[in-house]
């Protein structure tokens, strides 16, 4: 399945996306990072702004637009 | 040609901090692995220079990627790489080169001519291996220059040498059999057996016979009244005599292995044996295992095994048994199958200086049958 979203969301070429799946939380499209903590990061998208909480973030990979983080996920909003 | 990837170690009190700088700095991070106290980083080999800059962290290069790290391991490996190309350009070199040329044939005149061609067809030593349909080519040209010596030839590569096989071609000769001839005694004698195919047997079992007599004649008669000539063929078979005389050493050597062994690598060419190691052994015996050929010198593997030389006299019994059996190996040298030695009496015996001298007489069965040719009358 997450071969067909990667492949899909390459083909829609959309602006942002989120993916989760077990403790990885990919995130791609944001402008800057704003806070990057072991319990919290915040992204500043087109848009809006990404907040993210949880336990442990670690990054795993990260370039100007994405960002692959390990750890454990209990809340995403909208700031 | 591509960005190559490195490994770097990051040392670093605030991972946010860093994380947020290399964000700001374009830094991207290909694979990021956290340890106890440091961050080991995948980054593209040009964003080194820009972390290097970043004043809250220690960065140090920790791994080559991509076709970098193959430069780095070609310069590490360097003497290994060369003596990997020299040992291939050397194995390549070996096995394409050709160091000797041997042509096989009983005829020293048939070896001679195709000696010569294959020189001129280029098949010689020192020169590089030529492939099979070149072969085939320089083998059919050969037959075609020597129609009349050459029936059949085959050119084998066995390593570094050349192996030509030849079948000389034999025109049928022109039987000239003689119209007539007897067979006359080769030597004085005793008839014991006679076989003939043609002719007239002039002797009987028995019969004793001089050198020159006629045993079988050609001349075919009836009535005292010769009825044809024929050339006359077969075999006698007589007895005949020799006087031999032998001398025999009563002092011989005998060599004992003491169980000492060394061993030693021996190199042999042009039947030259050069030792590897000096050998420290006086007396010895040697055992050799071939190892390999190179470059027309062969290789031994040798035990040396020493011995002691001691000197024995032999009594007269013995020596004079050693006599008899060395008069039967001089006599059998010249015997073919059928001839056989019948007996052997010792005529005479004396001992001189040590040596036993032995004079035997030997009665011997034996062809004596040769043919002589005649003019026929009309």
């Amino acid at each position: 399945m997450h071969i067909y979203k990667t492949i899909k969301n390459f083909l829609l070429d959309q602006d942002y996306y989120i993916d989760l799946w077990q403790e990885n939380i990919h995130i791609y499209g944001f402008q800057k990072i704003d806070v990057l903590q072991e319990n919290r990061a915040v992204f500043v998208l087109e848009k809006f702004t990404l907040e993210i909480l949880g336990n442990n973030f670690r990054v795993l990979k990260l370039t100007n637009k994405e960002i692959l983080l390990q750890g454990s996920l209990k809340e995403m909003r909208k700031l | 040609m591509t960005d190559s990837y490195i490994w770097v170690e990051v040392k670093t009190t605030n991972n946010e901090r860093f994380f947020l700088k290399c964000q700001e700095i374009q830094v991207f991070l290909y694979d990021v692995v956290e340890e106890k106290d440091r961050l080991k980083i995948k980054i593209l080999e040009k964003d080194f220079k820009k972390l290097q800059k970043i004043w809250f962290i220690k960065v140090k290069k920790v791994q080559d990627l991509g076709w970098k790290a193959l430069k780095e391991k070609g310069k590490k490996y360097h003497i290994y790489l060369i003596s990997l190309a020299i040992g291939l350009v050397f194995l390549y070199v070996i096995s394409h080169i050709i160091l000797s040329v041997e042509v096989i044939h009983s005829n020293q005149d048939i070896r001679f001519i195709v000696s010569n061609a294959l020189n001129e067809k280029g098949i010689k030593k020192n020169t590089w291996k030529k492939d099979y349909q070149e072969i085939e080519k320089i083998k059919q040209e050969i037959l075609d220059m020597y129609p009349e010596d050459l029936e059949w030839l085959e050119i084998e590569t066995k390593g570094m040498k050349y192996i030509v096989r030849v079948e000389e071609r034999k025109l049928e000769e022109e039987k000239n059999e003689p119209q007539a001839c007897n067979v006359v005694a080769s030597k004085d004698g005793i008839v014991k057996e006679m076989v003939y195919s043609s002719g007239e047997a002039v002797y009987k079992r028995n019969d004793s016979v001089k050198k020159g007599d006629i045993l079988i004649s050609g001349t075919i008669k009836k009535d005292e009244e010769t009825r044809k000539t024929v050339c006359a063929t077969g075999s006698v078979y007589a007895e005949v005599w020799y006087e031999v005389s032998v001398s025999i050493p009563l002092t011989y050597e005998t060599h004992e292995k003491t169980g000492k062994v060394r061993w030693n690598i021996k190199a042999k060419n042009n039947g030259f044996n050069d030792f590897l190691f000096k050998s420290r052994l006086e007396n010895y015996e040697e055992d050799a295992t071939s190892l390999f050929t190179l470059f027309g010198t062969e290789f031994f593997f040798v035990k040396q095994y020493e011995t002691t030389v001691k000197e024995l006299i032999m009594n007269e019994s013995t020596a004079l048994d050693k006599a008899l059996k060395e008069v039967d190996e001089k006599i059998s040298l010249t015997l073919d199958e059928k001839e056989e030695i019948i007996a052997k009496k010792v005529l005479k015996k004396e001992i001189n200086n040590s040596t036993m001298n032995v004079e035997v007489f030997v009665s011997v069965l034996e062809q004596i049958g040769e043919r002589q040719e005649f003019v026929a009358e009309e």
